[in-house]
């Protein structure tokens, strides 16, 4: 795998739907916060 | 993700935002969060719902499976200076524990406030390690404040 522990996260830009909008959102700009960044293979699938 | 939309006043607790990422379309989540989501808890998954139709994010994570075209069940926790500090990919048929990622999430934050190390099990109120158990201050001697039962 190419990320390891104490890699700077790679920055990226992407959509979003966030509360009913669809919005564009940057990793980058959520510093100074802790991130959980969390994939799932599929909507309407379990957690 | 209903479970953690359920958590999620936890992680605004903790000063953490929650930022989920499959390859489905901004539409999909829109109408799965509609149907579905929205049904299981209330007002929704209040966090940005991310959408990575070429599974780029996926790749750039090393997450992204090729023979399914998607992303695999995974997740990162990035500290305040945007460093990576937990990395754990699960098998598909195996969903995730939110408790856990909480867990873990409390355990980093409270060895960068206090420098202290969290030893297997940890929870917040159990003993920690004032070194690394593997430092050679400590090497040896971790049985002297560490019991197995700290564990479970």
């Amino acid at each position: 795998m190419g990320i390891q522990i104490g890699d700077k996260a790679p920055d990226f830009k992407a959509e979003a739907y966030y509360r009913g909008t669809t919005q564009g959102m940057q990793l980058s700009h959520y510093q100074g916060q802790w991130v959980l960044l969390l994939f799932y293979p599929a909507d309407f699938t379990f957690v | 993700m209903a479970a953690v939309a359920v958590k999620y006043p936890a992680f605004r607790e903790l000063g953490t935002e929650v930022l989920t990422v499959s390859v489905d379309s901004v539409t999909t989540h829109k109408e799965w969060h509609e149907k579905e989501l929205s049904r299981m808890v209330e007002g929704g998954a209040l966090y940005p719902m991310i959408s990575d139709p070429d599974g780029k994010i996926g790749h750039l994570f090393g997450v992204y499976d090729d023979n399914s075209g998607l992303d695999l069940r995974s997740h990162f926790l990035i500290d305040p200076q945007g460093v990576i500090q937990t990395v754990e990919v699960l098998a598909t048929p195996i969903g995730r524990n939110v408790a856990e990622i909480l867990r873990q999430l409390r355990a980093l934050q409270h060895h960068q406030a206090t420098g202290e190390f969290m030893p297997c099990g940890w929870e917040p109120g159990k003993p920690t390690l004032t070194e690394g158990d593997d430092t050679p201050s400590t090497s040896g001697k971790v049985w002297e404040v560490w019991k197995p039962r700290n564990a479970f």
